[in-house]
């Protein structure tokens, strides 16, 4: 904050030209956010409709292969995102009280458990790699391929990831469960958890922005509605969640 | 017809308007004006539709040899891709919503601007870098995948562009997903007072089921062509069948979008008929909420017939038949729309001017293009006539006879509202007719031909040559419609620059964009305060009706008219 | 008008810290429960997958409409809010029905896709002989 934020003007109508007057301008704010998070929500609803297909199709498959992934790591940040979103909540909740300082720390709260979200599926991912469970061009899964893997390329040791993910679950779970499928499994586990992280990225940015506007006062922020759209975008993060912790780290039998 | 109350007294002299307002290049590119955007939308459609339609004259051209006698198997291939790609995803979606409906819904509504200017720009420039890439893709080889970019020859097989056209389609989705919220957000908050729902024009109504379409359908494809990206990048397996996928599931989250954009393409285009038929006729629309509804359940109940383009995919046949069902069903709200005009112009005082003969030639081609579907739509035909030229008979009946005829037709109805100038209403005629005739002549031999046999995207046909002469027929066709098409954009051009400069209301029509502005509005949409009180349509076929005629008929394009 | 406070017309609706903090901790709580589920079902419900599916689903129903209806504020919200919410819901459902094509594959079988007996013959193949 050394430099005076010329661009900055406070004395700026907060009313865009093209609205009557804030209360218009307010709601259709809230509209156009809602008409996008329908839209995210479709978005998103692909992806679930393509892993309902297959979950289908291997229940059996699918229970062995969610072995790899640790359920205590997902739990850990599935808390995280909760937390979050409870604290996103309050930061809505003092905007309206008009308590700046409690609505800019709880959403200091909020990006740090983003963040913290951030290094739980680094550390997770990680150890995917290390495993050569991403779908790439190294892709191994079960012990036959691991075998002929290593004789081709000699036994490698458990990165550091895997160390960290070991410390916490206990040692590698044998690799059990159609071969043949687990590609696909990890894919998916990739791509939805992986356009989850995005959204999660998207949003510390939108937080970090959204706090420096409160902080220099700018004129955008009228009141509590920049800060409760933000948060609506949250929320819709941490929903995605909450569907795909159960059905990606608890697979019943 | 004198102009009233101009006032707009901060502005001194000659008056501004929104195209004159500034003339430098960055104030058009950083415009957040809705008017500067439609026009700056207008140029880069027109751009790629006569891009699509040279692939379009390439394929009718080597089409007239049963051998073929210019292209190759493979570029045959990405010509019709190119052509596909072009048509739908550059032209057809944003044609009207992005032009005419970027224009007109503030307009109409009586607001100052759309309800988030910024997004309105953000969206032109999606759509400008997708069509770069677009092009940048076909000239780096060009991709042979179709449109419709089926698996696994998309994902698997293909060794063309795919993943850069994917790229520009999906970035090209999210282009016409912030047009939609825009819309949404400006029709249900930004109505002037006493501007109720059902006040609103249908064109209004129809942009609303279209944006809602958007919504709710251009997500799902979004993520399916990131997914064919990824399984051409890494091998997911998704749609691989040897790794455990279903191929088939492509199609499903292909058609579930692509079917409602059928009308994306069609709805908004069914809104300007509505204006124009109105108009034109001097009555009220015949049953305003039901055309209104119309809209609304063809937005919904579209949703729920993508089946029917994948009868002969596997899909099962209890869920075929329950598509097929389904798609019969939704032919009702789009014929209740032709029922209602058709019932409009009952005992009204017809003008045949250039917009409303567009009209009237978009309501005979979409009969045929729709009633064309319902063959396609039983599965019992459908088996026979799946994948041959009747398909493309059919949907070029609804896409080029329904959306392109109502586009041209709605640019020429608003052309004066557009750009303050009258275009030669002798060419218009001519052009209009000429489209009529040169559409019927291309299309009507290929649902001779596809009920035949010949299949589509096939350029060799030497097994039947006595399928020459409809090829024949139907490229004679195609060279009218082309001219067809490069007449309005000579004089449309001409018009800009020599043309007599428009009243303020050249058609006598009504509604706010009419009645409350000057006919090139300023920066600022209206002078003052709009409140409405009159409904939508309020001819009347017993009044005299004003139509703009040309002062001395011998040098139309020279001399101001006023009336 | 235009001043950052609000009209009476549209006083929104401030919700309380104490519901907040108890929707927080019901969240929480639901979250034990499923991996609980997950982890210490007793034995015949364990391996029930429908039962431990539905369970799971039906737990991450309610924190989704926990989530919603109080940090969303869709429950204090307008009814164009509501409509959004639910309208969104509704037609990520409607996406589902291309599960009936493959649940309904078996009635007229296509190889690979067989989930059940099956009376018919798959396409294009004739008995065996």
């Amino acid at each position: 904050m050394a430099h005076a934020p010329a661009h900055v003007d406070p004395n700026a109508d907060p009313v865009y030209f093209q609205y009557e007057d804030i209360d218009q301008q307010q709601e259709t704010y809230i509209v156009g956010m809602w008409a996008f998070l329908v839209t995210e929500v479709m978005f998103f609803g692909a992806l679930f409709l393509t892993y309902a297909l297959y979950r289908w199709k291997y229940q059996g498959d699918f229970y062995h292969f969610h072995e790899q992934l640790s359920w205590k790591l997902g739990g850990i940040n599935t808390t995280i995102l909760l937390l979050s979103s409870l604290t996103a909540a309050l930061a809505v909740h003092f905007a309206q009280k008009k308590k700046t300082k409690w609505q800019v720390g709880m959403l200091v709260l909020t990006i740090l458990c983003a963040f913290g979200f951030l290094g739980v599926k680094t550390v997770e991912y990680g150890a995917k790699f290390e495993h050569h469970l991403f779908p790439n061009k190294s892709f191994v899964y079960g012990e036959a391929a691991h075998e002929a893997f290593e004789k081709e390329f000699g036994s490698h040791k458990p990165g550091t990831f895997t160390q960290i993910v070991e410390k916490l679950d206990g040692p590698e779970k044998h690799q059990e469960g159609n071969p043949a499928r687990a590609r696909l499994f990890f894919s998916m586990y990739f791509a939805m958890t992986g356009l989850h992280g995005v959204h999660v990225v998207v949003g510390i940015i939108l937080f970090t922005a959204l706090i420096y506007l409160i902080v220099r006062k700018a004129p955008t922020i009228t009141d509590y509605i920049p800060t409760e759209m933000v948060c609506l975008y949250w929320h819709f993060v941490d929903l995605v969640w909450i569907f795909l912790y159960p059905l990606y780290y608890l697979i019943p039998k | 017809m004198s102009a009233t109350a101009i006032p707009a007294t901060q502005h001194h002299g000659e008056k501004k308007t929104y195209l004159t307002a500034d003339h430098t290049i960055k104030s058009w590119l950083l415009t957040t004006d809705h008017k500067r955007i439609a026009v700056l939308y207008l140029i880069s459609i027109s751009i790629f539709f006569f891009a699509g339609s040279l692939a379009a004259g390439l394929i009718r051209y080597e089409l007239t040899s049963p051998r073929g006698h210019l292209l190759s198997s493979e570029a045959y291939n990405k010509t019709f891709s190119a052509h596909g790609i072009i048509m739908i995803f550059f032209f057809l979606i944003p044609s009207i919503p992005a032009t005419l409906g970027n224009f007109l819904i503030p307009l109409m509504i009586g607001a100052r601007d759309l309800a988030f200017p910024r997004l309105n720009l953000l969206s032109w420039y999606l759509y400008s870098i997708a069509g770069v890439i677009a092009l940048l893709a076909m000239a780096m080889g060009g991709v042979d995948a179709g449109w419709t970019f089926y698996t696994p020859l998309s994902s698997l097989y293909s060794n063309t562009q795919i993943t850069l056209t994917l790229l520009a389609a999906f970035i090209a989705g999210f282009s016409s997903i912030t047009t939609g919220v825009n819309f949404i957000a400006t029709i249900h908050k930004m109505r002037a007072p006493g501007m109720t729902w059902f006040k609103l024009p249908l064109f209004v109504w129809a942009h609303y089921a279209t944006s809602i379409i958007i919504i709710l359908g251009t997500p799902v494809v979004a993520i399916t062509l990131v997914l064919v990206i990824f399984e051409r990048a890494f091998q997911i397996g998704i749609f691989s069948p040897e790794l455990g996928g279903d191929p088939v599931l492509f199609q499903h989250l292909f058609w579930f979008y692509s079917h409602p954009a059928v009308y994306i393409m069609v709805l908004p285009g069914m809104g300007v008929i509505s204006e124009l038929i109105s108009c034109f006729s001097r009555r009220p629309v015949f049953g305003y909420q039901f055309v209104a509804y119309s809209s609304m359940a063809i937005a919904l109940l579209g949703f729920f017939v993508w089946g029917h383009h994948m009868f002969l995919s596997s899909q099962s046949t209890l869920l075929g038949v329950v598509f097929s069902f389904l798609s019969f069903v939704l032919a009702i709200p789009s014929a209740v729309k032709i029922f209602n005009w058709a019932t409009t112009m009952y005992k009204g005082s017809i003008h045949f001017r250039t917009p409303m003969i567009y009209a009237l030639a978009f309501m005979g081609l979409f009969v045929i293009g729709g009633l064309t579907g319902l063959y396609l739509a039983a599965i019992g035909t459908d088996v026979h006539l799946t994948g041959t030229y009747f398909i493309v008979a059919h949907f070029h009946y609804v896409m080029v006879g329904g959306a392109v005829t109502a586009f041209l037709g709605g640019v020429h109805f608003w052309w004066p509202k557009m750009f303050g100038r009258m275009y030669n209403e002798f060419l218009g005629k001519m052009s209009a007719i000429i489209i009529f005739v040169g559409f019927n002549l291309t299309f009507f031999p290929q649902f001779i031909l596809g009920y035949l046999g010949m299949p589509r995207r096939y350029h060799l046909y030497y097994f039947a040559p006595e399928w020459q002469i409809y090829h024949v027929l139907s490229t004679a066709g195609s060279t009218v419609l082309g001219v067809g098409f490069l007449l309005p954009a000579f004089y449309l051009t001409y018009s800009l620059f020599k043309g007599p400069k428009a009243p303020k209301n050249p058609w006598g029509a009504k509604g706010l964009e009419w009645e409350e502005t000057d006919p090139v509005p300023i920066t600022e949409n209206f002078d003052h305060k709009i409140v409405v009180t009159k409904p939508a349509y309020d001819y009347d076929a017993e009044e005299d009706s004003k139509l703009y005629e040309p002062e001395h008929k011998e040098e139309p394009a020279l001399t101001g008219g006023k009336h | 008008m235009a001043d950052a406070t609000h009209s009476a017309h549209h006083g929104h609706h401030i919700t309380p810290q104490r519901t907040l903090f108890a929707t927080g901790f019901a969240l929480l709580v639901l979250m034990v429960l499923t991996i609980g589920a997950a982890n210490y079902m007793p034995e015949p419900l364990k391996h029930n997958s429908v039962f431990m599916n539905l369970l799971a689903i039906g737990i991450a129903l309610l924190k989704a409409y926990l989530v919603v209806s109080i940090f969303m504020g869709v429950k204090y919200a307008s009814k164009l809010t509501k409509l959004f919410a639910i309208g969104g819901f509704v037609w990520f459902l409607t996406m589902f029905a291309t599960m009936i094509d493959y649940i309904s594959r078996p009635y007229e079988p296509v190889p690979g896709w067989e989930k059940g007996n099956s009376t018919a013959l798959p396409r294009n193949e004739k008995a065996p002989e």
